[in-house]
């Protein structure tokens, strides 16, 4: 078995940075009538950190799976570096590595066999990194897999996938069951896979995880991504909070653009504005305002903004 | 450790949750065991009790003349016959021949009963089924006492099913019911020697082997009852013996019940006084330590080696201890057949084995071996699914391993493993038959042993045929088929099927080697056969989603 010396990049096919790391066009996947996952289209740039959310039965791991090629798609293509990951899962699996969200294991397996085990069969693995992880995230690697706790389990998936230092890092909630201080450690370990240009797919739960290393997220609802783009821009899809004090009359705010919710009370008002704040500006200007915050949702609100809107569709 | 004070209130249950009585909740855990066992329960009892009768009623067609009927009930004195099939009493009555059946639709029973005990208790404990149950206001013994009794419960319905069904077709009732309660007490038995396995074994595969190392024992000790100079002692040695005491004539009806009753009830309270432990512990195959030196796995076919080793350990064991019990017995059988040219010829009619020769006992062992095999392949099978059903599978196919490869690994490792467990109980039965007196060459005993590794390889093809069609029904319909294989050759000369019905069971096509020639024609049609099922399967395997369980 030859091991990785260092993070082979180069492993990637050829053509260069330009390919995505991960291709998806109007993916799909039915089951009967129902519609796990419909037309899902998703980029993912070398180097790129994408968090997929959505709530439970969103199809987050339908998603990864029909990615992963264990899943036949329905319609619609999906690509690591290139390569279609239905007809040649095999080489597109050499370019990635992944954490899926419940790790069952091998019982009368011990953690350093079934680390062997799995880096052996993607082809080899960095031994001192590994020794690092294990290191780093406090993980006994000689009992058996039948006497390892969730989180351990958890630990070997973790361990597993990052010691390839495969350029894509596929993960499926890779953080359920960690503890808070070997979380804060794992989201360490997604920076610096990142700064050494790893890609990565994170579905997650965490919101403050995908807050604190994605750059971009995907949202899905039923099946269906209802958002996609940079916490900013999303950010500025949704509406911002702002708290003003005046002194006098309250500033006319009526007919004012992107205005919602407006809360006029005894010198402080309250409302939401969506869109660009300029008009809510000079409608402000016309009163003696003293003071104002604004505040932009955060990543919780967003969510339970779309979460909130599927009870309204319901 | 905290303490309330007595003034303290104690936190009360919100008043609109309706509180259950613990005996209202051990009902409702017995109701859902009774679920979990519903579908193949009645599918055995609908089968046993239809075999059974389907025996009872041909046997006025089968004993047509009175010399035909003489030459059966003659058949108790040759040790062969009794060692194949039980103690057989008056087998030319409708009673006699029905009841000698059961010599070996009692084991079937008694193997259903024991894996059905160790799935309900041991699996669901690994497949973390329990530990929400246990969280609630059951206690270890309750749940396990539940899973006894859904199983007894269905036993007691095969009790009724035989002894309503056999009274109307004019058993004698008293034998009718006698045999019913025997044969659901001997399965009762049989369920909780299985509870109490689960409760010494850590893991489902040890509490398999531990329960199956006492079926063989208990089976072991019937096939050589028949041979010692005293015989009824030690058929009273064994479960599986006492089944053959139900006859009128033998006036130990009562006994026969009395015996296996105490011993289900004795093995019940054994698992029960054992059950109060840790979960996911056990006192054998749970090894907690940790294994600073274990060796590595090497790759996928490592893997796959592995996983395929402690299966193909116990079924080598259960493969070794019928051949040695044959080939010990080989030479007080061929003695006893010396000069019965009669009864040499009516074992070469009804079962196409010379049993006056070694190499024909020989023979004879390994169609049980075949039987055996094509089990173990079986389990294969299931064991391959499992992989997939536990999703484990994943982390293989998550990474450059293309599940053509993974599949064909699994295959190839298992039939060779199958090949295995065949040349060693190929060596033993010619060790053991030397050392019982007779003598037989090895080149005989491999011949015999590899003769039906092609029903075997057949099984696991077919096993992945379904594997890759309809992956959950892989355990249950290759087990299924292995069993109606077994029955058809077994039973199917009974009933009179049609040849054409009987010859769709591919051990009817195992030559008795090595007396007989091997029938290369026939194993190859069946080698031929299950490659084109495994390469359906593979094909199917790779184009279908993975489905969980």
């Amino acid at each position: 078995m030859v091991d990785h010396p260092v993070l082979d990049l180069t492993d990637a096919p050829a053509e260069g940075p330009q390919v995505p790391a991960v291709r998806m066009v109007e993916l799909t996947k039915r089951y009967g009538t129902l519609t796990a996952l419909n037309r899902f289209s998703l980029a993912i740039a070398p180097g790129e950190i994408v968090g997929l959310l959505g709530p439970n039965g969103a199809g987050k791991t339908t998603t990864l799976r029909t990615l992963l090629g264990l899943l036949t798609p329905s319609s619609g293509t999906a690509e690591i570096f290139g390569i279609d990951a239905w007809r040649d899962p095999v080489a597109a699996h050499r370019h990635l590595a992944f954490i899926p969200g419940e790790f069952a294991v091998w019982p009368q397996l011990t953690g350093r066999q079934t680390l062997d085990l799995l880096g052996t069969v993607w082809g080899g693995y960095d031994r001192a990194y590994r020794d690092e992880l294990i290191e780093r995230l406090s993980l006994d690697p000689s009992k058996r897999g039948r006497s390892y706790s969730k989180g351990n389990r958890q630990k070997v998936a973790v361990i597993a996938a990052l010691m390839t230092r495969a350029p894509l890092l596929v993960m499926d909630e890779p953080s359920s069951g960690l503890d808070p201080l070997i979380t804060a450690t794992f989201q360490q370990l997604l920076r610096e896979a990142k700064q050494r240009g790893q890609s990565i797919l994170l579905s997650s739960h965490i919101l403050s995880e995908v807050e604190a290393v994605c750059d971009r997220v995907a949202v899905l609802r039923q099946g269906v991504c209802v958002e996609q783009g940079t916490l900013a821009e999303l950010r500025h899809l949704h509406a911002t909070t702002v708290e003003a004090t005046y002194v006098g009359t309250p500033p006319p705010l009526d007919d004012v653009p992107g205005v919602d919710d407006a809360e006029v009370g005894d010198g402080v008002l309250r409302l939401h504005v969506t869109g660009s704040p300029d008009p809510l500006l000079k409608a402000l200007a016309q009163a003696q305002v003293t003071a104002i915050q604004m505040r932009e949702p955060s990543l919780e609100e967003l969510f339970h903004a779309y979460y909130d809107d599927r009870a309204d569709g319901a | 450790m905290t303490t309330t004070s007595p003034t303290t209130p104690r936190p009360r249950a919100r008043t609109n949750v309706a509180r259950r009585s613990p005996a209202a909740v051990w009902w409702r855990a017995y109701r859902h065991h009774l679920r979990l066992t519903r579908n193949a329960a009645l599918a055995w009892i609908a089968g046993l009790t239809a075999l059974s009768a389907g025996v009872a009623v041909t046997v006025e067609d089968r004993v047509g003349s009175e010399a035909e009927r003489q030459l059966l009930e003659s058949m108790h004195d040759v040790p062969a016959f009794e060692a194949l099939q039980g103690r057989m009493v008056e087998i030319g009555t409708m009673e006699g021949f029905t009841l000698a059946r059961w010599g070996m639709f009692g084991i079937l029973l008694a193997v259903w009963a024991m894996l059905a005990a160790v799935s309900l208790l041991r699996r669901a404990e690994e497949r973390g089924h329990v530990e929400p149950l246990r969280a609630g206001v059951l206690t270890p013994r309750g749940l396990l006492a539940a899973a006894i009794a859904a199983l007894w419960t269905w036993l007691a319905v095969l009790a009724l099913a035989i002894g309503a069904s056999h009274s109307a077709l004019g058993f004698d009732p008293p034998t009718a019911w006698a045999l019913g309660g025997a044969a659901a007490l001997l399965g009762a038995t049989f369920a909780a020697a299985g509870a109490l396995a689960s409760q010494l074994a850590a893991t489902r595969g040890s509490a398999v082997a531990l329960a199956g190392t006492l079926l063989g024992a208990a089976l072991a000790v019937r096939v050589a009852a028949p041979a010692t100079t005293t015989p009824d002692w030690l058929w009273w040695a064994t479960p599986f013996g006492w089944m053959g005491f139900l006859h009128p004539s033998d006036a130990s009806q009562a006994t026969v019940l009395l015996a296996l009753a105490a011993l289900a009830a004795v093995l019940a309270l054994a698992a029960l006084a054992l059950g109060r432990r840790d979960l996911h512990a056990g006192l054998v195959g749970g090894e907690e330590a940790s294994a600073p030196r274990a060796r590595r796995v090497g790759g996928q076919a490592g893997l796959a080696l592995r996983v395929t080793a402690a299966a193909a350990g116990t079924w080598a064991i259960i493969v070794g201890v019928v051949t040695a019990a044959f080939g010990l017995l080989t030479h007080d059988f061929i003695d006893a057949m010396a000069g019965m040219a009669t009864m040499v010829e009516l074992g070469r009619e009804m079962f196409g084995m010379a049993l006056d020769a070694p190499e024909g006992m020989v023979g004879a062992t390994f169609f049980f071996v075949a039987v055996l095999l094509a089990a173990a392949a079986a389990g294969q099978a299931a064991a391959i699914r499992e992989e997939e059903a536990s999703w484990r599978i994943e982390h293989l196919l998550a990474r450059p391993v293309g599940r053509t490869r993974w599949l064909v690994t699994r295959l190839l490792v298992s039939a060779a493993a199958l090949l295995a467990i065949a040349l060693a109980g190929g060596v033993v039965a010619w060790a053991a038959t030397r050392l019982g007196g007779a003598s037989v060459a090895l080149g005989d005993a491999l011949l015999g042993a590899v003769n039906v590794v092609p029903v075997a390889w057949l099984t696991l093809g077919v096993g992945v045929a379904i594997l890759g069609l309809a992956p959950r029904a892989t355990a249950a319909a290759t087990y299924g088929l292995v069993v109606a294989a077994f029955l058809l050759d077994f039973v199917g000369p009974f009933l009179e099927l049609p040849d054409r019905v009987l010859d769709a069971s591919p051990l009817r096509h195992v030559a008795a080697a090595p007396a007989a020639d091997v029938d290369v024609a026939a194993a190859l049609v069946m080698l031929a056969i299950g490659a084109a099922a495994a390469l359906v399967g593979v094909a199917a395997f790779a184009r279908r989603d993975l489905k969980e369980a």
